[in-house]
């Protein structure tokens, strides 16, 4: 089992097109940074236009933390994307290219295969999380520097510097789980449909579903609980005035299981399934 | 026998692709598999292999060996980004062979392979990339070695060497050795059995000289003056160039032969015409 999964990071890592997606994902923060850096300061202008009239705002809030918690919001759809299509093209590309034959033609236990795969998947997602999390701290601390941190939902919340990093932080933390998710998730999708195209489609479909089952009122308080779909923003709880912690752990624990539930299917359809 | 296959069908929705196809290989044998393209050859051997699950039927491979059968299916699959050497070590990791520098080496030189190639394997030619699927086919050794068109899509330098080297791993190493093709010349000089499989069934078994032997009515005998032959006047003959195509019995081909001799004419090459419809009928 240690040899497949070190096999299956030596291959991760052999190939040039993880490396293109960890370079479209800087691309996405330096974007981020430099439109943020030039026109930052008229949105905030804009949002801010009203209560400027009614309170002094002290210090420069188009710092670090603004734009780490902007970063942060990729969360929603550029890196789940990304991470789906690197980690679901951990298995097409061996149907496409027929490599997973060669590996079954060896004395390789097929359920190991495909766990090893799920465990690199995890790790990769974990891996890349923080990487994404430590580049936006440095970069965004280093050109803008730190101070409060000024963040709009339901209404408007303002945290100290301090507090602000420590939210950042744990929201990085809890959304690593999400995007864990998604892609658990797309190598369950690769397991059914082999093929890259239909994987992708497939793939970007559940992450747009999700998204948009997210803001739906089932109204059925059990399935707006429990409902994965419902689970994948626990990250935007940090950005809330109180912190509750209990959602936040109960969250963390139903997200972990459908992670288990999902891999779960997807061992079991590999290892049914004939190669070929 | 080292591999039996037994009884094995396989249904494709409506489609029956396998009807109740038996094949054995002992060590040290190579059997030919014939049919023409979508006769069931590599759904035979993805049974065999154990990629896909008969309808019907079992699979027995009597080995002590912790791989009990390599092979190539379908051409070569290789990680075409990496070199020969990360190839060989990362499916040699997989199954927990040793994966040192010198071992490594000499599964490449085993099939003669280039030790100083170093560029990922997309860059191969396919005589190589075959050549190297067989070397990852024979890791951790294997009793029984399937493949699956071997030939297909190789230059005659590269068909020659490929046939020299299975020969070699059945005569030296004793593996059973399984292969396809619907080249009949091919399988004809290496094979030692020869099954014949036509729409999902085996439709001709037997040694594979005997076979080619009761199947052949006619020779195509090359010479530089055969058109002057008397003797070829007591045989249906059609001429070609150098070459005339004889209508005759292969007991009776090396007493044409001396004939011709006598009437001075040199043969330069005396090749049997195979009957494929006579092969590819109903004989069992």
């Amino acid at each position: 089992m240690i040899q497949l999964i070190r096999a299956e990071i030596y291959k991760l890592f052999n190939q040039s097109k993880t490396y293109y997606a960890l370079a479209s994902l800087f691309m996405i923060e330096i974007v981020i940074l430099f439109s943020a850096y030039f026109q930052g300061k008229n949105i905030l202008d804009i949002l801010l236009e009203n209560l400027k009239k009614t309170f002094y705002f002290e210090g420069n809030l188009l710092n670090g933390n603004l734009l780490v918690y902007l970063i942060l919001n990729t969360l929603w759809f550029h890196l789940p994307l990304i991470l789906m299509i690197i980690v679901s093209g951990t298995l097409t590309n061996e149907y496409k290219d027929r490599t997973i034959q060669t590996t079954m033609l060896q004395p390789v236990v097929k359920w190991k295969f495909i766990f090893s795969k799920y465990l690199v998947a995890i790790g990769f997602t974990v891996l890349v999380v923080f990487l994404l999390a430590i580049t936006s701290f440095v970069l965004s601390y280093g050109l803008f520097g730190t101070g409060d941190l000024i963040v709009y939902i339901q209404t408007l919340n303002f945290f100290n510097a301090n507090d602000a990093f420590d939210r950042l932080r744990y929201a990085f933390l809890v959304g690593a789980l999400s995007m864990v998710f998604f892609s658990v998730a797309s190598l369950t999708i690769a397991v059914i449909f082999k093929e890259a195209t239909k994987t992708w489609i497939v793939s970007a479909f559940f992450l747009i579903l999700s998204n948009l089952l997210l803001k739906v009122n089932f109204g059925n308080e059990w399935l707006n609980t429990f409902f994965f779909a419902k689970l994948n923003d626990t990250w935007q709880i940090f950005f809330y005035y109180k912190i509750d912690w209990t959602i936040i752990y109960t969250n963390s624990i139903l997200l972990s299981a459908y992670i288990i539930l999902f891999m779960g299917i997807g061992i079991l359809l590999f290892h049914k399934k004939d190669i070929g | 026998m080292i591999i039996i296959g037994n009884d094995l069908s396989k249904l494709y929705g409506s489609r029956k692709v396998l009807d109740h196809v038996s094949i054995t290989c002992k060590a040290g044998e190579i059997c030919g598999l014939l049919g023409a393209n979508g006769a069931g050859k590599t759904t035979l051997f993805k049974i065999l292999f154990g990629l896909v699950t008969p309808d019907t039927g079992t699979v027995n491979i009597k080995t002590k060996s912790n791989k009990k059968i390599g092979g190539i299916i379908e051409g070569p699959a290789l990680y075409d980004y990496l070199n020969a050497y990360d190839n060989i070590k990362i499916f040699s990791s997989i199954q927990g062979v040793n994966t040192s520098k010198s071992t490594i080496e000499t599964c490449l030189h085993n099939v003669g392979l280039p030790l100083d190639r170093k560029d990922p394997v997309r860059n191969f030619s396919l005589g190589m990339k075959q050549r190297l699927g067989i070397a990852i086919a024979l890791l951790n050794n294997p009793a029984c070695l399937v493949l699956d068109e071997p030939f297909s899509g190789l230059d005659p330098l590269g068909v020659a060497a490929l046939r020299k080297l299975i020969i070699d791993l059945a005569e030296k190493h004793q593996l059973a050795i399984i292969l396809s093709s619907h080249i009949i010349e091919e399988l004809s000089k290496i094979c030692n059995t020869l099954y014949v499989i036509k729409e999902g069934k085996i439709v001709n078994k037997g040694p594979a000289q005997k076979l080619i032997a009761e199947n052949t009515n006619s020779y195509s005998i090359c010479a530089e003056n055969i058109e002057s032959s008397i003797s070829l006047k007591s045989y249906k003959v059609h001429f070609k160039g150098q070459c005339a195509h004889v209508s005759i019995k292969a007991e009776k081909v090396p007493e044409l032969i001396q004939q011709l001799y006598q009437e001075q004419i040199y043969i330069t090459s005396c090749t049997p015409e195979l009957s494929m419809e006579k092969l590819f009928e109903i004989n069992l």
